[in-house]
């Protein structure tokens, strides 16, 4: 277990650099002046060239990328020239905000997507079956921006009104309480957990069909224990592989959520900074949000081995 | 095994619990409630509840500086914690803010500003002819960056008379100088705080104005909170709220669920059943942006007159405010906002397919014409389907525009573009005349000293308008200057360098019980005078 831990562990650091050096040259590629963005659209050609030189844009590529993997390593993403704040702060603050959202929903997801799951490959074409499938389908399909409006249509405008409250049963934009939570976690976990759902019935059907659990059930185990010691480790393992990624996609692409609840998330933090050309903020934060990838892959591998002794061993 | 296996699943959901509490850990608390003790002295009567005035704003600040700050959101926030030297009231008129009084000198380069006394700043900083100049160089002085530089650039020297006294010497007589002042780009900062340099400038603003900085969280809020020790009478709100709602719709829900006091950019098509809402009132205010498109006035087709007075008969302007915009625009009677200090209304040019199609035979062009349309999209209001509007309208005559549509940054940097390299035929812009004074806009996108890469996209020459928007600019008298504007406006109306198409209405919902709130033209949100 430690071999191959360590193993896997070896692979993260060269993946980083590189990923650093994507970013950086990636982010360069985007079309549009970066000083202009910021001078606004006012400026005059001067205060565009004083800014392009104090953003050191006017240095050469592998001296503008050595001086940000210096300061990164150090822990300083350099200073946004739009704020003129540093980055590291500002993503810092947002994190624990993001990873909420993402952690709440995939909780909720994981939860009532496998349980969903289970119960329809246990029993599948039933209507308990049909009924989760189609809600499944429906969760993969709607807007999320659409869902969004509804819910908090719902909960801050509809129903205070029917019961005849004077204030929204659940604040519809923000941050800050369990409250601002719910309404984000449930419209971010709507298509992982259709997807999650999906994955384990189909996964599950297939295990449910081989011959290690027709002997289980031969030699007269409940269906209880064929189904959640059996069948399920071993229909988790392509299920746990949508997690790692669901939760990565989540740390960076609940851009719509954050948008629609004024969720003051990493996701909206790099939309913004990418159309002001923000370039320090920008590589900040997919520096991170790819950091936080390739870490739910490395606990992904974890979990497999975990779960499965044969991953471990070879 | 199979138990070591079955505990190897608990443990990473375990882990993953923890890392759910870890990081609920860390969001901001609201504290637990103290435990009650039984022998407890009588509560004394709670204090009244604070006012606080939530808006729910599209845009967050850009930063907390404002010199260095260009976009009107910022300067909604920032107008709360700095002044002026002068304040331009809505409907144009410069009034004196933090300046008392001004005079002109005989010889017009020397404006002579009394200052206001018994003013202070918020970390206790005395505000005097010191603070003023300093503030002043910092802007003047090209290493800061300041945004708005070019508004006093023509300051050469900045005089201390007393500690309340101060002149200003320009080059010239310098016609929009009071207006210029009023900007808030030029805000008066805390000479105190300019000494400590940008790092604490970035977190600390430091103003004289009603309010001061509580908290920013950026993109999510910044909050004000009042001064008791203002120096006018202190704010009737005890805070107020700019809350970042960048969807409409949820802008809306937070208005309508009084969840906030007021959501801005309220969308055209949400204005009837916002209507019908008792408890909300929509306000309307004509602002200082103007919707056009130039023309390349140096190349074909359109060096010629007659082609682009054809376009601007051919588009018709009323289908595209009443249909596109539902009404929430004004159809544009001159190349500036009504509001504008220089207006002189024109005859709009009415749509009128024959006369247009008749200008483009006389032009040669009778056998129909291709010409590329830039235009941005996401930038204006309904932007890129008004280009397709004109587009279609524009094939009614003969002329088919093949469509280049950009995202923002990158269409400033490709119409921006000096005239030997410039592709540009014709493109969609608005232009906020910010500063309320015809000479920020007439000057900076017809004179010809303006020629791209400045403001003059067009390359528009016309000596006489040249000559007359350079007097205008130059004199300090005001009857002169608005002679010279409205001349400047017919001959810009007949020789159309742009298709004129119109201004933005802002579209501001507010709830009932909010009183003297102010939507100014310059697309400030102010809260100043405000209650609830």
């Amino acid at each position: 277990m430690l071999r191959y831990l360590s193993k896997s562990l070896l692979f993260v650091l060269p993946t980083i650099i590189g990923v650093s050096f994507v970013i950086f040259s990636a982010v360069r590629l985007i079309p549009g002046d970066p000083a202009a963005a910021i001078a606004g659209e006012h400026a005059t050609p001067a205060l565009v060239a004083q800014i392009r030189k104090d953003m050191g844009l006017d240095q050469p590529l592998f001296t503008q990328y050595f001086r940000f993997m210096a300061g990164a390593v150090r822990g300083d993403l350099g200073r946004s020239p739009r704020t003129g704040l540093p980055v590291s702060e500002e993503i810092l603050r947002r994190l624990p905000r993001t990873l909420t959202l993402a952690t709440a929903s995939l909780v909720l997801a994981t939860v009532l997507g496998v349980l969903a799951g289970i119960v329809s490959a246990s029993r599948p074409y039933s209507f308990f079956d049909n009924a989760s499938m189609v809600a499944a389908l429906v969760g993969v399909s709607m807007p999320v921006f659409w869902l969004g409006l509804m819910l908090m249509m719902l909960f801050a405008i509809l129903i205070p009104r029917w019961l005849g409250l004077g204030a929204p049963l659940l604040p519809p934009t923000g941050a800050g309480s369990w409250k601002h939570l719910v309404m984000p976690a449930v419209t971010l976990a709507a298509n992982s957990m259709a997807i999650i759902a999906r994955m384990t019935r189909s996964s599950m059907l297939e295990v449910i069909r081989l011959d290690y659990i027709r002997t289980a059930r031969a030699k007269g185990l409940a269906e209880r224990a064929v189904v959640y010691r059996h069948a399920l480790k071993n229909a988790l393992i392509p299920v746990i592989t949508v997690l790692g990624l669901q939760f990565g996609t989540l740390m960076g692409g609940a851009v719509l959520t954050e948008t629609v609840f004024a969720w003051p998330g990493l996701g909206r933090l790099l939309v913004d900074s990418i159309s002001y050309r923000d370039y320090p903020m920008v590589q900040g934060v997919v520096l991170v949000v790819a950091t936080g990838f390739i870490l739910a892959n490395l606990a992904v591998d974890v979990i497999y081995a975990l779960i499965d002794p044969r991953i471990r061993y070879h | 095994m199979g138990n070591r296996r079955v505990r190897g699943l608990l443990l990473a959901l375990a882990v993953v619990f923890l890392v759910v509490a870890v990081v609920a850990g860390c969001a901001p608390k609201t504290p637990a409630p103290a435990p009650t003790t039984p022998a407890q002295p009588p509560a004394p009567p709670p204090p009244p509840k604070p006012k606080v005035l939530t808006i729910a704003s599209g845009t967050d600040i850009e930063r907390l500086d404002p010199h260095l700050s260009t976009a009107s959101p910022t300067f909604s926030v920032l107008s709360h914690i700095f002044e002026t030297l002068f304040f331009m009231s809505p409907t144009g008129e410069v009034k004196p803010e933090l300046a008392e009084t001004f005079k002109v000198e005989p010889e017009g380069n020397v404006y002579t500003i009394t200052l206001r006394k018994g003013v202070k700043f918020s970390d206790g900083t005395p505000f005097d002819s010191h603070a003023v100049k300093v503030n002043l160089e910092r802007v003047l002085n090209v290493e800061n960056k300041a945004a708005y530089r070019s508004l006093i650039n023509t300051v050469t020297d900045i005089r201390i008379i007393d500690s309340h006294t101060i002149q200003l010497v320009t080059e010239r007589p310098f016609g929009p100088m009071l207006s210029h002042l009023s900007h808030s780009g030029l805000a008066i900062i805390s000479p105190k705080a300019l000494a400590e340099g940008p790092d604490y400038l970035a977190r600390n603003p430091v103003g004289t104005g009603p309010f001061v900085l509580k908290e920013w969280k950026q993109g999510e809020s910044v909050t004000l909170a009042k001064r008791a020790d203002y120096w006018r009478t202190p704010a009737a709100l005890d805070e107020v709220v700019f809350k970042v709602v960048k969807e409409d719709g949820a802008r809306l829900i937070e208005v309508e669920s009084g969840t906030s006091d007021i959501a801005v950019r309220v969308p055209p098509s949400e204005v009837e059943r916002l209507q019908k809402n008792p408890n909300l009132v929509i306000d309307r205010t004509v602002g200082l942006r103007t919707i056009y498109v130039y023309f390349n006035v140096t190349k074909p087709p359109f060096d010629d007159v007659r082609v682009r007075q054809a376009f601007n008969y051919a588009v018709d302007k009323d289908a595209i405010v009443n249909h596109l915009l539902l009404g929430a625009a004004r159809v544009s009677d001159a190349p500036i906002a009504p509001a504008v200090f220089g207006y002189a209304q024109q005859t709009a040019y009415k749509r009128n397919v024959e006369k247009a199609k008749a200008l483009l035979q006389e032009a040669g062009y009778g056998s129909g014409l291709k010409v590329t349309f830039h235009h941005p999209t996401g930038r204006y209001v309904q932007d890129a389907r008004i280009a397709d509007a004109i587009r279609a309208q524009l094939a009614e005559v003969g002329v088919t525009l093949e469509l280049v549509t950009m995202e923002w940054p990158l269409y400033l940097e490709a119409i921006r573009k000096p005239l030997a390299e410039n592709q540009v035929s014709m493109a969609l812009l608005g232009w906020g005349c910010v500063t309320m004074d015809a000479d920020y806009a007439l000057y900076d996108l017809f004179h010809s000293a303006q020629w791209a890469p400045s403001f003059n996209l067009g390359f528009y020459k016309n000596e006489r308008v040249d000559r007359l928007l350079h007097d205008a600019r130059n004199t300090a008298d005001t009857t002169k200057r608005l002679a010279y504007y409205r001349e400047a406006q017919q001959l810009l109306w007949a020789d159309a360098p742009w298709l004129f198409l119109h201004s933005e209405v802002q579209l501001t919902a507010l709830r009932k019980d909010v009183k003297g709130f102010m939507v100014h033209p310059t697309e400030r949100l102010m809260a100043h005078s405000a209650d609830k």
